[in-house]
């Protein structure tokens, strides 16, 4: 266990750690481009450049194996001159089209030359100019001029994704980034290259342009694409949610995400999207006030009682499954089922499961009781009543024939979808992930906490609030004001959650309370 | 409190005829009439008579264009973001060729700015100026707010008496540079 001193600040660090891994535990920021945590160390930008008491020059921190008793200054004259020679020199052919760039705002070289650099270059000569706009595939744009070659998007196909796509080409001042063999990025983990990159040469063709990063409203959320339940920063202005970009958990998905998970905001504001409650009348849906529609649904449902067909999505919070089965209880029905949903699965961070909160339906008994039939039946058993809770059947068309034949449906649903047109009695429409406040299990039992980015449509209500009045009207208990009071009551009542705390959860989770059953997928 | 009852003064004879005050009254209308000592206009016959600006005077920000007709705005939304009353809103959209980038909305919501000048002084590109119009109505609130087009229009008739300063080439410089090097940025 090396012991060593890094601006007067005495640290033990383990053995083989550098000295921004020093520093950096020890909250002191060393500027890096090349250096990343997550990936190998580089050591070609030279901006993290530090004195070392007994070396005669200066050392680049990310290289240097922290040793016993080593002295490092990383605020000296010196430290500090050296980076400042860097910056000018990483500067010498960068366009300096900050106003046009998309990376304006979160820019690390804008941010360590406002800090560090000099306000001019003594270079005289024109600049090195290189190809402006190449389309590394239809999701990952390429600015050569922008771009320091510090070398991460290699690193990052090589090592994360473990699909060497990406070289160094040319030579001198001629080098430029460039995709093997002259293809396209086909990885399914590229767009992390957009987030690595500390500069503009590589950025997102779904964001471009969209708008600048400083305008956006930032919401530190989970995916909903898939159960792996990556962190995600929610990017969104205008009531419009913009991008998903991964946000660091060291106990999920570091700081990676799938292109796929940044995607499931598309349709968040389609045409389809449901804003007002529905009841069928004459054989058509028709528009009407929640109370109307709230007392039909309960109706129905007390009149299904026993025999009612419920079942939840997946994609629904905790607090949202606790209320659905809580109601579900109350009529003692136990056919209750969750669609299963597939999505494509790697040895990475793809589960191949596409319901994002399974693993929360499991822990609370989402799943046919006793006797209790479940999605499958549906077809062969003939039902009174049956409840969608945020489900649809259009892929499952014989399903979506039997359930139209029910006396009575219940599609509560963010979407206007075929089940909801062709065999809802009454909609009650819903949110998206979106757009609640709430928790999601993923597939190793870490509760984590989902945050709103945008307002829903209309008079959308959230979940949520929806099954608590629903479960008022049935049972006479009182509505929860807020997903945290659906929580603490889920909390109280549910051992997987129990003294689980809502605003304790922070931004990494939290792992719920049973140990995870035998065999269960990681 | 308790009202007083002010005595009128009787008026005299000659008073009461209104003769002498007219009169009076009369000398004065023709002294201005004439332009006599000490009376020179100080009205203006606004709208057919414009009123002679101040050279930093800054009335409605407007958009210019290059010395070749190009679009100097990026839509970088620097101007946005400073605007104090928010009335700037920006759309940005994708153009061919090296610059990449323009507005695709650049709306004004002339109700709303304060013609503060920060657009201007904030513009890294010397795109927005504040013009010497200050004549802006409108009818409707929706007419108020100066899409694009309008904006460009008021910045070429602001920008003949040479107001908008140089005729930035930066461009031209970037992609004749590129091709000295062997590389054509204007695909």
């Amino acid at each position: 266990m090396p012991k060593l001193t890094i601006d007067g600040k005495t640290m033990e660090v383990p053995k083989g750690a550098t000295v921004i891994q020093a520093a950096r535990a020890a909250g002191i920021e060393i500027p890096h481009y090349c250096w990343h945590p997550g990936l190998s160390v580089a050591g070609n930008c030279r901006i993290c450049l530090v004195e070392v008491e007994g070396m005669p020059t200066l050392q680049i921190a990310c290289n240097l194996l922290c040793a016993d008793n080593m002295v490092v200054r990383t605020q000296s004259e010196k430290a500090k001159g050296g980076r400042a020679d860097v910056m000018e020199l990483l500067l010498i052919n960068h366009p300096l089209d900050c106003p046009i760039c998309d990376q304006a705002g979160e820019c690390k070289l804008q941010e360590y030359s406002f800090r560090i650099g000099k306000d001019r270059s003594s270079f005289d000569f024109p600049k090195v100019h290189k190809p402006k706009h190449v389309r590394f595939s239809d999701k990952v744009m390429f600015d050569a001029e922008r771009c320091i070659l510090c070398t991460r998007c290699v690193r990052f196909c090589a090592e994360v994704a473990k699909r060497d796509e990406l070289d160094i080409v040319n030579r001198g001042d001629r080098n430029e980034i460039a995709v093997k063999r002259g293809g396209e990025l086909e990885n399914d983990y590229q767009m992390n290259v957009i987030d690595v990159c500390p500069v503009g040469a590589l950025t997102s063709m779904d964001f471009r342009f969209k708008s600048r990063v400083w305008f956006l409203e930032n919401a530190k959320s989970v995916c909903s694409g898939c159960s792996r339940g990556c962190n995600v920063t929610v990017g969104s202005r205008w009531n419009r949610v913009l991008r998903v970009i991964p946000r660091e958990n060291p106990h999920v998905n570091q700081w990676w995400m799938c292109d796929a998970g940044r995607f499931t905001y598309k349709g968040n504001d389609a045409d389809t999207r449901l804003g007002a409650p529905m009841i069928r009348k004459n054989g058509a849906l028709a528009e009407c006030s929640w109370d109307e529609a709230l007392d039909a649904a309960a109706k129905g449902l007390r009149d299904a009682g026993a025999d009612l067909l419920a079942l939840v999505s997946g994609r629904l919070t905790n607090e949202e499954m606790w209320l659905a089965k809580d109601v579900l209880a109350h009529l003692g029905t136990p056919h209750r089922d969750v669609k299963p949903r597939a999505f494509a699965k790697d040895d990475f961070l793809r589960t191949g499961d596409g319901n994002p909160n399974s693993r929360g339906a499991a822990l609370l008994g989402i799943a046919p009781g006793t006797g209790g039939s479940g999605l499958t039946s549906l077809g062969s058993r003939a039902f009174r009543g049956a409840a969608l809770f945020g489900e649809d059947l259009d892929d499952r068309p014989e399903a979506l024939e039997a359930l139209s034949k029910c006396g009575f449906v219940l599609v509560v649903g963010s979407h206007e979808t075929e089940t909801s047109r062709r065999a809802a009695h009454v909609v009650l429409p819903g949110v998206t992930p979106f757009e609640k406040d709430g928790t999601y299990v993923n597939v190793s039992g870490r509760v984590q906490r989902l945050a709103r980015s945008v307002i829903a449509p209309g008079e959308a209500w959230p979940d949520w609030k929806i099954l608590g009045a629903l479960r008022a009207r049935l049972t006479g208990a009182p509505a929860p004001r807020t997903p945290a009071d659906a929580f603490a009551e889920m909390c109280a009542a549910s051992p997987a959650f129990s003294g689980l705390p809502w605003n304790g959860l922070g931004e990494h989770g939290a792992d719920a309370r049973t140990p995870e059953p035998a065999g269960a997928a990681r | 409190m308790a009202y007083v009852k002010v005595k009128r003064r009787k008026l005299t004879f000659a008073e009461r005829t209104y003769v002498a005050p007219i009169a009076k009254g009369m000398v004065t209308t023709l002294k201005h009439m004439l332009q006599l000592g000490g009376t020179e206009r100080v009205t203006m016959e606004y709208p057919e008579q414009k009123w002679k600006l101040p050279d930093r005077y800054r009335g409605a920000p407007v958009l210019v264009k290059d010395a070749a007709g190009r679009e100097k705005c990026v839509s970088c939304s620097m101007c946005e973001y400073v605007c104090p009353p928010r009335a700037i809103s920006i759309i940005p959209g994708e153009i061919d060729g090296p610059v990449e980038k323009a507005p695709k909305v650049f709306d004004i919501d002339m109700l709303r700015c304060i013609f503060c000048g920060y657009c201007e002084e904030v513009c890294p590109e010397e795109a927005i100026f504040m013009s010497e119009e200050y004549e802006l109505c409108g009818q409707t609130r929706a007419e108020m707010v100066f899409p694009k087009d309008k904006l460009y229009a008021m910045g070429e008739k602001f920008g003949r008496d040479g107001r908008t300063k140089d005729p930035v080439k930066k461009y031209d410089r970037l992609v004749s540079e590129a091709a000295a090097q062997g590389l054509d940025l204007t695909k």
